[in-house]
């Protein structure tokens, strides 16, 4: 690498170092020195130096060990509360103005000290001369002073909040200091004895070349971010803009995003609406009559029981179904009535038919389209909201969409059914092979169902579909051949998703539909 | 839509016909097979044989069991349906079974036969029990309008009598039990008492099936006696009865019996039943019979409606081969559908049939030509251009559930008892998380927030979509309503954030607005706004209450609002 490039890659703290140095650039500087000229703090200073070390832009010149000494907590105590030898000391001094005699036990009870500490201050003090040990384990003031004590208080408050090099004391002093310093083993004592390291630095060849160009570049001021007033002073042009590191992992944002699924839906829409189909709305709460009696569905059909459809709680019945429908849905379920059937054969229930339910199916919003006079030709579509009387699991929703519709004209019948199903096998799955498949539905004759190769799922069902019953259209006033059909477009989005379970559609995990790509 | 077991090799049996060899058919041949019944393969046991088989059509009871799916198969293979002679041919002293009066009201009808010669197997039997399972479950409606029994022949003296009793005037043992109880007990005792007792609910008198000696058959529609109305394997004289409400119906399921022994090898023996009274088929009645009435219906209709050109011969060689009885004169067919099946009503129903019997890839695809326009409602178009401005506004979509739980629309939210609180509630609740449409869009705003704590902040959210309110003036008691909904919630979520926000969607709707200070328990008093346009309150926006955040257990402020999307469009 050469130097330029070098100087390129260097982070700020070490461009600061290099630039102590480039004042005098055979400089020899302590770590201390730096610090105070850098003005960094030691945790940063030390960080700069060793990847300068690592660069070999600087080098060691010399290591210098020095012993600090500092108070521990012990000490702290001590110059606040007197030391172990102090106590002991003031204590048989107080005891020889009134006569008393002191056992060591009477010590340590009054002053509260520990065993260990009595001893080794009566030791020391004994040793000094400073006290006697007589008959009966007294001890006794001599009233001679003591060296220890003395130095123990100077030391005590000299140290306080700071360190020092041991070497600034004394030899009795360093004696004392090293008598009561922390070793191992032996943790209550008042002082600390650190060595620390100073390092003496200067730069490399290199280095001082770096710090040469450094020196030059900074005529040219480096500033971190392009401003408005450098535009428009033109400012810019002396100033250098310092490099970023681009290959650091970008910040995380969450954008404003559509829902994956309601893309997928939105998708597909998009796709109806282009081959000529014309958008449908409904209501969530329906009658049985547009739900089921007008589908030609007869009233005692399975699939319209309390387990498989949801009642609504209050009110419970619509008051009425419009004329002329009821009379003639409720004619073609008797007796056919003028559509050409022979009906169910049962006698209608005009009540069961305002029984009010949640929608069960989308077909009910293509019911209500025929009833309101639609265009012929005409092509209708919904993504309807419906809901089942289901146990929800991984495969079953109790809440789910259903894409349905109808198309309306004098040209359809079987084949025209079949090329409309091909047409959405080709376009909502891009499945070049299908399947014909008999099928039934209560409202449809003939049925189909869809099976489509899909490109990653293979042979799957893809819809359902027929001619409406001539029982559902000529009731509800249409007169042409009408096409019923439905896709079943969970399995293909739940795919596009990469997802396995049905209720993940409607998750409630902000995470996973912040992540996920979508359908496309 | 039934779904039945049944056995290949049986199958196999049944498509050759009784005496013949098997005929073997492999199972991709048998799901192309299956379209002729709307049957689909569901699984299968290549060690057993056995295969699981769902089927579509519920006007179609006679293809849910192996002999009618063989059925089916075979008379497509052969190109029509063979002669069940005990249709046409007439006994001089029939055997006879009698109903006694009073049953009109309760469940009037019956119908019998026997079956010779056909010595009960293993598969047999377990089709016997199948198909009358399904038949009285699904037909038959659990038993209330059709119910079969099956019993020995030979323990049963002729006549016998379907009579009327009072609950303890008549006891026998029966199936699953063993001790004599009454008829009353066993409603009280018996498992199929207490699961089929409510069809009789309220009738001081029973229907009983008894023989000459007054020897008890059954209790119907709730259970067999144990001493004649157990079939084991090895039985080789049957009797089949089928009692109901509806005349037509308890004939078909008895035809659909005498169709299945008879394709088994027994030798079918009509009963005559005699009612006290004159029934739609007289006060006589030969069972099996065939019920069917022929129909007439020009070729130009079935083409018209297939989209394909055929003539009359082709449509009577389809119809045949899939068991019609056919005539053709010129331009017309005259059809009957075989006395196992009931289910033309509609022409179109012979259309379907045309187009199963030749196969629906004979058919060739041919696209709809008429031109139309497309489009999307305009709420859907006004709903897409609101949620692309909260897209850039950088708020992610979610999408919801629409039912939801009371306690999460209302409670929570501190609505219970209030205007806002009421709900479009469900009657027969599976489970209380879904049991009532949402009636605002904020608890499924909330309902992600909840679970999404560990999410990285900010939080801002929208949906779009569907809620129903409750309104009286409407006949289905509610309104669907398109609404958005946005929230944003970190710690700093302040009212202005979401103003903005909302003062934006109102600047490029083009509407003006204007916020009035609202009571609303959900929010923060004096942090809640009531969205006013063009005099008429059209949403709300506000600090969430702290007591509604705790209750979601939500530990970081939010803010709201909701905009009724459907009154707005109406107006763009």
């Amino acid at each position: 690498m050469d130097i330029s490039s070098l100087i390129d890659s260097l982070h700020p703290l070490e461009v600061k170092v290099l630039s102590t140095f480039g004042a005098k650039p055979s400089a020899v500087l302590q770590t201390e020195q730096l610090s105070q000229s850098t003005g960094l703090e030691p945790s940063q200073l030390s960080m700069a130096v060793e990847w300068l070390l690592a660069k070999s832009l600087l080098t060691v010149d010399a290591e210098t060990v020095t012993p600090n000494v500092s108070l521990t907590k012990i000490g702290e105590l001590y110059f606040e509360k007197y030391s172990p030898i102090e106590r002991v000391l003031s204590a048989t001094r107080d005891a020889a103005k009134t006569g008393k005699r002191l056992t060591i036990q009477d010590i340590q009870s009054r002053e509260g000290l520990e065993p260990a500490d009595v001893s080794g201050a009566i030791g020391r003090l004994k040793k000094e001369g400073a006290l006697l040990i007589i008959q009966g384990g007294c001890v006794e003031s001599t009233g001679r002073p003591s060296q220890t004590a003395e130095t123990m208080r100077g030391l005590l408050q000299q140290l306080r909040g700071t360190t020092r090099d041991l070497k600034a004391f004394s030899n009795a002093q360093q004696q004392v200091i090293q008598d009561h310093s922390v070793k191992r083993g032996n943790a209550r004592e008042p002082f600390r004895i650190d060595d620390r390291v100073a390092r003496s630095l200067k730069l490399s060849p290199a280095g001082i070349e770096a710090a040469q160009q450094l020196s030059r570049q900074k005529t040219a001021d480096e500033v971190s971010q392009l401003t408005p007033e450098l535009l428009k002073d033109g400012s810019w042009r002396t100033k250098r803009f310092r490099k970023y590191t681009i290959s650091l992992r970008a910040p995380r944002i969450a954008p404003g995003k559509r829902h994956p699924y309601r893309e997928f839906l939105d998708t597909v829409k998009t796709k109806l609406v282009s081959m000529g189909f014309q958008e449908m709305r409904g209501s969530l709460v329906e009658t049985e009559f547009w739900n089921m009696d007008a589908l030609f569905m007869p009233q005692f059909h399975p699939a319209r029981d309390i387990h498989d459809v949801y009642f609504v709680q209050e009110p419970t019945h619509a008051p009425s179904i419009d004329e002329p429908f009821l009379s003639r849905v409720t004619q073609a379920h008797q007796h056919g009535g003028d559509t050409g059937s022979t009906g169910w054969n049962y006698s209608f229930n005009a009540e069961r038919a305002c029984r009010l339910v949640l929608r069960s199916q989308g077909t009910a919003v293509s019911a209500h389209t025929l009833a309101t006079q639609p265009d012929v030709p005409g092509k209708y579509f919904s993504i309807a909201r419906c809901f089942r009387y289901d146990q929800v699991d991984a495969t079953h929703a109790t809440d789910f969409f259903q894409v349905e519709g109808i198309v309306l004209g004098d040209d359809i019948n079987f084949r025209t059914l079949l090329g409309l199903l091909n047409l959405f096998a080709r376009e909502v799955a891009q499945a070049k092979e299908v399947k014909f498949l008999p099928a039934y539905f209560p409202f449809t004759e003939p049925s189909v169902e869809l099976h489509v190769r899909h490109p990653k799922l293979g042979w799957m069902e893809l819809g359902g579909a027929g001619l409406f019953r001539p029982e559902v259209t000529l009731p509800l006033g249409v007169t042409v051949p009408v096409i019923a059909w439905r896709l079943g477009l969970d399995r293909m989005a739940m795919v596009a998703l990469g997802i396995h379970d049905i209720r993940e559609l409607f998750t409630d995990n902000l995470d996973l539909i912040r992540s996920t790509r979508g359908a496309v | 839509m039934p779904t039945i077991t049944i056995f290949k090799q049986d199958l196999e049996g049944l498509l050759a016909g009784p005496g013949e060899a098997r005929q073997s058919i492999g199972i991709e041949q048998l799901e192309e097979s299956l379209m002729l019944v709307k049957g689909e393969l569901k699984g299968q046991n290549p060690d057993t044989g056995e295969l699981r088989i769902e089927l579509q059509d519920s006007n179609r009871p006679d293809l849910w069991c192996c002999e009618g799916i063989a059925r089916q198969i075979r008379v497509k293979r052969q190109g029509s349906l063979p002669k069940y002679d005990f249709l046409t041919t007439k006994s001089k002293s029939p055997k006879q079974l009698n109903v006694n009066p009073g049953l009109e009201g309760i469940r009037p009808y019956v119908a019998a036969c026997a079956a010779t010669g056909y010595c009960v197997t293993q598969e047999g039997l377990a089709q016997l029990i199948q198909t009358q399972e399904k038949l009285a479950e699904m037909f038959g409606r659990k038993r209330r309008t059709v119910s079969i029994g099956i019993y020995r022949l030979a323990a049963i003296e002729f006549p016998v009598t379907y009579d009327l009793v009072k609950p303890d005037e008549a006891s026998f043992t029966p199936l699953g039990m063993d001790t004599v109880m009454t008829l009353g007990e066993m409603l009280l005792v018996h498992p199929k008492g207490l699961e089929f007792g409510g069809i009789l609910a309220g009738q001081d008198r029973l229907p009983f099936l008894r023989d000459a000696k007054r020897q008890a058959l059954s209790f119907p529609p709730i259970i067999n006696s144990r001493e004649v109305g157990e079939v084991l394997v090895g039985d080789d004289a049957l009797f089949v009865e089928v009692t109901g409400t509806d005349l037509s119906m308890v004939v078909l399921t008895l035809n659909i019996f005498a169709a299945n022994l008879a394709d088994r090898g027994a030798r079918i023996e009509p009963v005559e039943v005699r009612y006290p009274h004159k029934t739609s088929l007289g006060k006589s009645v030969m069972t099996p019979q065939d019920l069917g009435k022929s129909r007439k219906l020009p070729v130009g209709t079935i083409e018209q409606a297939l989209g394909q050109p055929l003539g009359a011969q082709e449509v009577a060689k389809a119809l045949t081969a899939y068991g019609y009885a056919v005539t053709t004169k010129d331009k017309e067919v005259r059809v009957a559908l075989p006395f196992y099946r009931q289910d033309l009503m509609h022409a179109m129903d012979v259309v379907e049939d045309v187009a199963i019997s030749r196969g629906y890839s004979e058919f060739l695809p041919v696209m709809p030509s008429q031109f139309t326009v497309g489009g999307l409602s305009r709420i859907e178009e006004f709903s897409d251009r609101i949620r692309a401005l909260m897209v850039g506004m950088g708020f992610q979509e979610i999408i919801s559930n629409i039912l939801g739980s009371p306690q999460d629309l209302r409670d929570a939210m501190r609505l219970d008892g209030t205007e806002w609180g009421k709900l479009v509630e469900v009657e027969n609740v599976m489970s209380q998380n879904f049991s009532a449409l949402r009636q605002w869009m904020l608890p499924s705003l909330l309902r992600v927030e909840t679970a999404s704590n560990r999410a990285f902040y900010p939080h801002r959210l929208f949906e779009a979509g569907e809620v129903a309110r409750p309104d009286p003036t409407q006949s289905v008691g509610s309104r669907t309503v398109t609404l958005l909904g946005g929230m944003i919630a970190h710690a700093d979520a302040h009212f202005s954030e979401a103003h903005s926000c909302l003062d934006t969607l109102f600047y490029y709707m083009n509407h003006t607005y204007s916020l009035e200070p609202i009571q609303h328990p959900s929010f923060l008093a004096g942090r809640i706004g009531g969205i006013v346009s063009n005099g008429i309150q059209v949403g709300v926006i506000g600090e969430l209450h702290p007591e509604v955040l705790e209750r979601w257990q939500i530990g970081v402020p939010a803010v709201a609002f909701e905009i009724d999307l459907t009154e707005l469009a109406e107006r763009s």
